[in-house]
This record gives C-alpha cells, structure tokens and sequence, in this order.
C-alpha cells in the first residue's frame, strides 16, 4: 500500500491549480458559496487515503465458510453469526469513533487534497470511478455510457421514459399528463384548424396521421410545426395578475395593514392612558378612526375582543418614541388621503377597517390571511421597518414588543425555547400596566382580574408545555416574578 | 479467505489531522444553521406538536362559541405566536385554523361592521387564484389526490361501457373536467368501432376554488376537438344546476335524455368526483328548496331523516345508470358541533400540508395556490355555518350506505384498474399508498385514509 505522506502536501497545492481549471464542480464558486462545495471535512477527521486498487476493491472482507464478500467488516461480522463462528462488533465508544475522511488517489483531483476530502468510503469510490474511470457501462436504448452501475441503472429506468413531447414544447414523462395537457393545449386547436382549413384534405384522418405522430416518434417534431401558442396563455396570466377586487377597497386594506392601533378611540374597555397615544397616531390613521367612529356603538364583543392587547401597545408607544415615528413612517407612504372623503362612511370602509382590526393584533397572521391574493409589498417594508427600529436602539422593550406581534425572525441567535420564554417573560414590562405582573398575553390585567382564572383553567388542561403552565401559573397569581418564571421553565 | 479481522482496515494510510486554518473557516460556514428557519423552532418548542396545537384551537373554539371574548383572545395570541404561516407543516396548518377561527369570531359577533368583514372575507373566491385551463391541467397533474380517483373511474368506466355504441357521462367534479381527456383517449384506444361520447357537466360552481379564468365553452370546444383528433365524435352539454338544489335541474334534463335515448345502445356514466359531498345532507337543517322535490317528481316526502343528499341519490338510481362512480375525500365534516368538526378536520387535513413538501417546492407560485385552497376549506368548515358551509364531506362507510339505501349495488375494480392506480402511485411521492377495501378502493397517505373510490351499478 502506498504510503507517501509527503505527497499530501504537494496535492493541497495541485488541488487548487487544478480546481480553477479542468474540474467543473468547482468552477462556478461566486454562484453557490463554498458551502455546496462538495468535501469540506472536519478539520479533526481522520484523513485516509487508499490506493486505486484498494478502493476498487470491492467486498474486500470475505466469509471463510461461504465465500461470500462483504464491504465492511462490520457486515462480515454479522454474516458471520448465522454460521455461528465467533463474531465480534466493535464497540461504539465514543473515543473509539472518529470520523474518517478519503481521499481520492488521482494525484490531479481536488479531492486529492485532504481538505476537500469525501465523507464516505462508497462516496469517493464513485467519485473515483466517474472522473477517472472507465465508463463500461452502456445505456441500451441511447448508448449513453456509465462508470458506475447503479448511475447507468438509475438512467435505465427513466431512460425513454420522458417521451412525450406536445408541439408547445412542453415535455412529460407520463402519458396521462401528456394527454391531459395536449387536449387542451392551444397547440392542438390550431394544428386541428389548419387541418380543417386545408381545402381537400379529410380533417379524420388528417387528423389522425397527427395523432400518430404525436404518439410513435414524439422527439422529432411533427411535419408542420405549429407556431408557439403565446396568445392564449400570455393574455391569460395578465389577466390574472390585474387584481380582481374593487382597488379601492383594497388598496385601503394593504394601507392600513401595518397600522397596529387604528381602533383605539372607539375601545370602550380602554379605560386609562389613551389620550396621548391617540394624538400620537391621529395624524397617521385619520382614516380609519373616522371611519370606525361609525360602528363603535354597536361593536361590542369584537371591540372587547381585540381590544385588550392593542391597548397595552399604545400604553407602550409614548415610551418609545421610536416605535411611533414608525408606526408614522409606516403610515405616512401607505395612506391616501384624497380618498377619504369619498370612503367616508360606506359598507366597504367599515369592512376595510374591521380587516384592519385583526391584522392590528395579529400581525402576521393579518397579513398572511390575504395570501390568497399575492403578498403586498407594504406589509414586508413594515416587517423591515419594525426590525430596524427594533435595532435603532428602543431597548429590550421594544424588542420584545415587536416579539408580541409574531415578528420574531431576528432572533435567531436564541435556543430552542429560549424564544418563547423570552416572549413571555418579556413580554409584560411592554404590556402590562405593572412591571411585576407577568402578563404575556398581553392583556393589561389591572383592569379587571377575573378572565385569570379561564386561562390558567385553559393551560392547565392543556397541561403539555412547560412554559406554558409555567407561564399560566404566574399569569393567573401574578404573584411570581420574572426571576422566578425563569426558574421555573 | 478471511482477509481482514481487525476491525480498522490495515491498507489504510492514515494521516493525522492537519491544522488549516481556512478549514476552521469552513466548518464554521457549514454548520451555521440555516437562515430564518431557527425562530420557527425556537417558538415552537414546547407547543409545536400536532396534539396541543389541536388542543388550543378546540378551546379556543369552545370559547368563540360560549362568547368568551377574552379567553378566546387570548387563546387567538397564543396560537398566533406559534402557528407561523410559514413554519412546518402543522404550523401552517394550525395557521390556516386560525384565520378560520379568527373569521368565525367575527361572524358570530353581532354587530354590522362584523358581518361586513365577514362578507369580505367570504368573497375570498375573488383574491383566489384563476386558472387557466392549462394550469389546471397541470395543477390536478400535481398529486395523486385527483389523479388517484381519474385513474380508477376511468379504468371502471372503461369496463362498463364495453359495446355500448353511444356513451353518455355525466362528469359531476370538482376539477372541471380534466379527467375526461384520458377517458376519451382510453375510449378511443379501446374500442374497434368509437362510440358516439355524449359529455353533460354542469355549470360550474364558480364559488368553490379551483376558480376559472376560462368558461365552459372554451372548455367544451377543446374536449370536442380533442376528441375529434382521437377519432370520436363527442357532443358536450352544460346544464345549469347547482348542488344547493341537489342538481335538481340535471336530474330533469336526463331524465329528459333517457326518456329519448334509454332503449337505443347508450350507456350511461354518472362519474361524481368530490361533487356530491357539496349537496346538503341532513344536518343542514332547513332544505332550501322545497320545490326541488317537485322538480324530482316522485315522491319522496322531506322528512327529518331525509336531504337533498339522499334525494339526489335516489334520482340518479331512477335514471338507471349503466355504472356510477363516487369518488371523494374520506373524512366526516357534517357535524353541527364546531368542536367535532374542527377536530375532524385538522386530523385529515393535515395531509395535504403533509403531502406538499413531497411535489412542490417551498415558496412556488402553485404552493401558494394549493394552500389557498386548503386553507379555503379550513375557513369554510369553521367560519360558517348552513348554506354557506359547503364543505360536508362524509366518511366512505357514510356513502356507501347511503349508495345502497338508494338500491345501488357496489362493484370491484377490476385488476387493470388496480395496477394502473399502482402504476401511477409508482410516480409519486413514497408515501403514498392503495389500499382495497371490500369492493373499494382507498387511496392512503402514509397509511391514512386519504379519497376512496367506489363503483356502483343499480342493484
């Protein structure tokens, strides 16, 4: 076997010439990054290298009763049980286990190199056999060669398989989707047209002859090849793309969208601390509080509803002043005020403002509830724009506030429920009217206690999480502090 | 013989580990997780199994329904917090429930600006996404879910219409067609002498996605010349009736046909491919329209214990249909308890969201679509009620007694059939699976109950 540990470090240097020359996995590097190069190692991993014979050498551990080869020792060993000879398995401790990497022989691949070494043993031998081996293996039905017999076996299967091609171009492996696109591909209405247009010529069997050319020899085109069917298609998807709906109403909904507190002047559970908070947001959302005066008389429960989180929000907001230059920057772009006389106080107004109820609270829920239409653009520059004032310095307040409303993709940094726990626990210095009580349900409880006892009823049923009962049990007390919560999940 | 004993393989020339540092570099890139994904996990944690995402949205329905305004609030929060919209599949999942239940809260309230949201909300069908009949085409191709119930019907409509020298189907699908396609080229491939093929659909139920952006004559005019282009005539024929009225107007349009046509050598095909399950059953309490039972003519008295579901059937065995195919999705979502049904179905729908990751890539154009028209169904279930409540799936042991109180007799799938569901099984996802039943057959998503398929013939 041959041992040259010199040669590893003359490979590192030919690897990289090489790379930046004939290898075309590597060639394209700026696209893909480094991390889909294939062999990057654990830099404390066993390096191994075996000579081409070695490698190749399949089934190297052979049963002295049966003759039969295996490629691992591990796997003789086993076989070896059923004729009842001594066996032994290595043992997996974890010392004993160390990750081996292979290198490949061909002295001018990258995989040459230790640093770009191969994971497994049967991963560098097809390696090593497609680029430096001889292709044996051929394809009947195309005479496409293979190096490696389950890559030529694979290529078997579907080999001819992806045969059915319709004058459009479209390809389909199977017959039945071929079939199905083709009577109603445009391709066929006007190779039938031409056929019936043609003087003399029987449409049967014209039509007919094309079906048939369709079917035996489908890669070569049929005789007269019908012109791209864009019309039809092209017409279709722009009309599709123009939005359906009345633009008015819903250019109101995708505007008001990220506004989180429009409802606040008609909340009859809003009791305290509102005033400040309204002239803070008046100028931005004038449109919607004029509009939800309208229905605040007769909205009760869904007032009551949705009210009690966004109220702890704006308790919040002449806090962080931050928070409401956002909520203003958000605003300002997104709401048309020449439209707001002619909406005043229309079916179609209170229903843009009710939208604008849920998506107040529900953030990202709000949004995603008009995924049936395309993803407005406005609702992603909020998310942006709530992320940077998230950064801009408000403290943790304000970060955990922008936690409460779902947007929770920047802190990727925190473990498993280290998110959650964070939410909770930060959560009620945002909402809650006082910094002891743990209210991560936002729901200012210093109002009025009762609901406690439902929830606590609620997450105690549930009786799964652990930050849940945790949090349930100091939310329904409120006598546990934040340290203790901590302790206790 | 025996080469090699010792456990580590002595050809091996090792090398001890080398210090690089750019290999250090390296490993760092490669064992950062990936972007975005992290905060799902994180906040999912303790809550993100199935069961208590199931669990919070019953009591959360408990409370919408017992008016709890706050609990149910609260709950709402919570769920809103872990169900992310573009998390795993039960947080989908758990998120299409929740805008369900979010809407459903806005129903039940009683103000106006509520209802007006509601009304918003139930013309959803106009944000949905509008097909073109190719993207259709493609779209059904996607998933065994249509593909499994067009295979097996065709294969047994195939055998039963053998010698008939006229073949009449009545398509009632949801999918507008797009079985018929390999039916004709089935029918064509088959027979010496094509028959004649008589297709009657119905007027499109514009209000239950997949939306058109085509109508039913662009659609009848292809089928016609595809048709042709296989060498059979085909007349094709829209009738306008709805399954709010049980396809009243159907019904008397064949009864109509077969009256002229029943003695000549015609065949009758009534295929209904998750059509029927729109029809109301029982406990839609009120049946809209009285006079339906006029239009079907013969006595059947709208008792308590009979619907508009039943009556259908009954018409359909009047028509003495040469074989009847009844293919739909096999859960139960008629309950009047929202709870029940809410239960029910989140434990079938998980499949879909299941079965996505296997056919379409995250963040395509036709996953949006796909979602969008579960999470239709998932408001549709739990935001409404009577009429506007559509989706009443039944269980298969449902149907099938249903089928035989209207003196139906169930037939087996013959091998063809089998082995072409199995062939085209072979090209999806491995999770997918066939399983006989009796006389039936049911498509099974690992292991569960997905669609069943039945054929029927008068008894």
């Amino acid at each position: 076997m041959p041992v040259d540990l010199d040669n590893s470090s003359t490979a590192s240097g030919e690897a990289s010439v090489s790379s930046s020359g004939n290898q075309s996995q590597p060639a394209k590097p700026t696209a893909k990054k480094k991390r889909s190069l294939p062999g990057m190692p654990d830099p404390d991993a066993e390096v191994i290298a075996l000579s081409p014979k070695t490698l190749m050498a399949t089934n190297r551990f052979v049963c002295e009763i049966c003759n039969k080869g295996f490629q691992r020792d591990q796997n003789l060993q086993l076989h070896r049980r059923g004729h009842n000879l001594p066996w032994k398995l290595r043992q997996r401790s974890s010392k004993e286990v160390k990750k081996r990497v292979y290198v490949c022989p061909e002295s001018s691949c990258v995989h040459h190199d230790p640093s770009r070494a191969l994971g497994d043993l049967t991963g560098i031998k097809k390696h090593f056999c497609r680029k430096h081996g001889e292709k044996k293996w051929k394809c009947d039905k195309c005479s496409k060669k293979y190096a490696v017999q389950s890559d030529w076996k694979a290529h078997s299967k579907i080999c001819g398989t992806r045969e059915y091609k319709c004058d459009c171009g479209t390809l389909f492996s199977r017959r039945d989707s071929f079939i199905t696109h083709r009577a109603f591909c445009d391709a066929l209405a006007e190779e039938s047209a031409r056929a019936q247009t043609q003087p003399g010529a029987n449409p049967n069997s014209e039509s007919e002859t094309k079906v048939q050319a369709v079917d035996s020899s489908p890669p070569t085109p049929t005789p007269a090849p019908a012109p791209a069917p864009v019309p039809a298609p092209a017409k279709a998807k722009a009309k599709a793309k123009a939005p359906p709906a009345p633009p008015q109403s819903t250019s109101v909904i995708s505007s008001v969208l990220p506004i989180k507190s429009p409802e606040l002047p008609e909340n009859p559970t809003q009791i305290v601390e509102e005033a400040p908070v309204t002239t803070g947001l008046n100028g931005s959302c004038s449109s919607t509080n004029s509009s939800s005066s309208n229905g605040s008389t007769s909205c009760s429960v869904f007032a009551s509803l949705f009210a009690s989180s966004t109220a702890p929000a704006s308790l919040q907001t002449p806090q962080t002043p931050a928070f409401t230059d956002l909520i203003r920057a958000m605003a300002r772009p997104a709401d048309p005020p020449t439209d707001l006389p002619r909406q005043s106080s229309t079916e179609p107004i209170s229903l843009c403002l009710s939208t604008s109820h849920g998506s107040s609270i529900f953030g990202t829920a709000g949004q995603e509830r008009r995924q049936y239409a395309p993803p407005p653009q406005p609702a992603m520059s909020a998310t942006a724009l709530l992320q940077k004032a998230a950064q801009m310095g408000a403290a943790a307040t304000n970060a955990s506030l922008l936690r409460g409303f779902g947007i929770v993709s920047s802190s990727s940094s925190s473990g498993q429920q280290d998110g959650l726990k964070e939410l909770m626990m930060g959560t009620p210095s945002v909402f809650g009217p006082k910094q002891t009580t743990l209210d991560f349900l936002g729901l200012g409880m210093a109002a009025g206690g009762s609901p406690n006892s439902g929830l606590s009823a609620l997450i105690t049923s549930i009786g799964g999480g652990l930050d849940v009962a945790a949090a349930a049990a100091s939310f329904g007390g409120g006598e546990y502090s934040g340290k203790d919560m901590g302790r206790s999940s | 013989m025996m080469q090699f004993t010792e456990a580590p393989p002595q050809p091996f020339h090792q090398m001890t580990s080398f210090s690089n540092p750019t290999m250090n570099k390296n490993q760092i890139h490669r064992t950062r997780p990936w972007p975005g994904f992290p905060t799902s996990k994180s906040l999912a944690g303790s809550f993100g199994d199935a069961n208590c995402m199931e669990q919070l949205l019953v009591h959360c329905a408990n409370a919408i329904e017992s008016n709890d305004a706050t609990l149910a609030q609260q709950i709402l929060w919570v769920l809103n917090n872990i169900a992310l919209p573009d998390g795993d599949s039960n947080q989908r999942l758990t998120c299409g429930f929740l805008r369900a239940l979010i809407a459903r809260a806005a129903n039940s309230g009683s103000c106006k600006m509520l209802a007006a949201m509601a009304n918003a909300h139930s013309n959803l069908a106009m944000d949905m996404y509008k097909f073109s009949i190719i993207e259709l085409a493609s779209f059904v191709d996607l998933t065994p879910w249509h593909r499994f119930g067009f295979t097996a019907a065709n294969a047994a409509i195939l055998d039963a219409v053998e010698g008939y020298s006229a073949i009449h189907i009545v398509d009632l699908s949801m999918t507008h067609c797009m079985q018929i396609p390999t039916l004709i080229d089935a029918i064509a491939n088959r027979q010496e002498v094509p028959p004649l093929v008589k297709l009657t659909v119905v007027t499109a139920i514009q209000d239950v996605p997949p939306i058109l952006d085509f109508s039913y004559d662009e659609l009848g005019s292809k089928l016609v010349n595809f048709a042709r282009s296989r060498n059979i005539l085909m007349e094709f024929r829209v009738i306008p009736s709805s399954y709010k009225d049980g396809f009243a107007n159907l019904i008397e349009q064949l009864r109509v046909q077969n009256f002229v046509y029943g003695e000549s050598n015609e065949a009758l095909v009534i295929n209904c491919h998750m059509m029927l399950h729109y029809i109301p059953d029982e406990t839609l309490v009120a049946i809209p329209t009285s006079n339906s039972s006029l239009y079907y003519g013969f006595e059947c008295s709208p008792s308590p214990t009979s619907s508009l579901r039943t009556m259908f059937l009954k018409a359909v065995r009047s028509l003495d249909p040469t074989i009847v195919v009844l293919v739909d999705e096999d859960a139960d979502l008629t309950s009047n308890n929202l709870v029940c049904r809410l239960r029910s179905a989140f434990n079938y729908l998980w499949i879909p969201y299941d079965t996505m990751d296997s056919f379409l890539p995250r963040g395509s154009k036709q996953r949006q679509w796909y979602e969008a028209d579960i999470c239709w169904k998932i408001e549709n279930v739990i935001a409404y009620e009577g009429l506007q409540r559509v989706e009443r799936l039944e269980n298969k042991s449902m149907w099938v007694q249903r089928m035989r109180n209207a003196n139906f007799r169930g037939v087996s799938f013959g091998e063809d059939a089998v082995s072409e569901v199995k062939t085209m099984l072979d090209e999806h996802a491995a999770g997918w699976g066939l399983k006989k039943e009796e006389e039936d057959l049911v498509l099974t998503w690992k292991g569960h109950n997905v669609v069943f398929a039945t054929t029927w013939v008068p008894a």
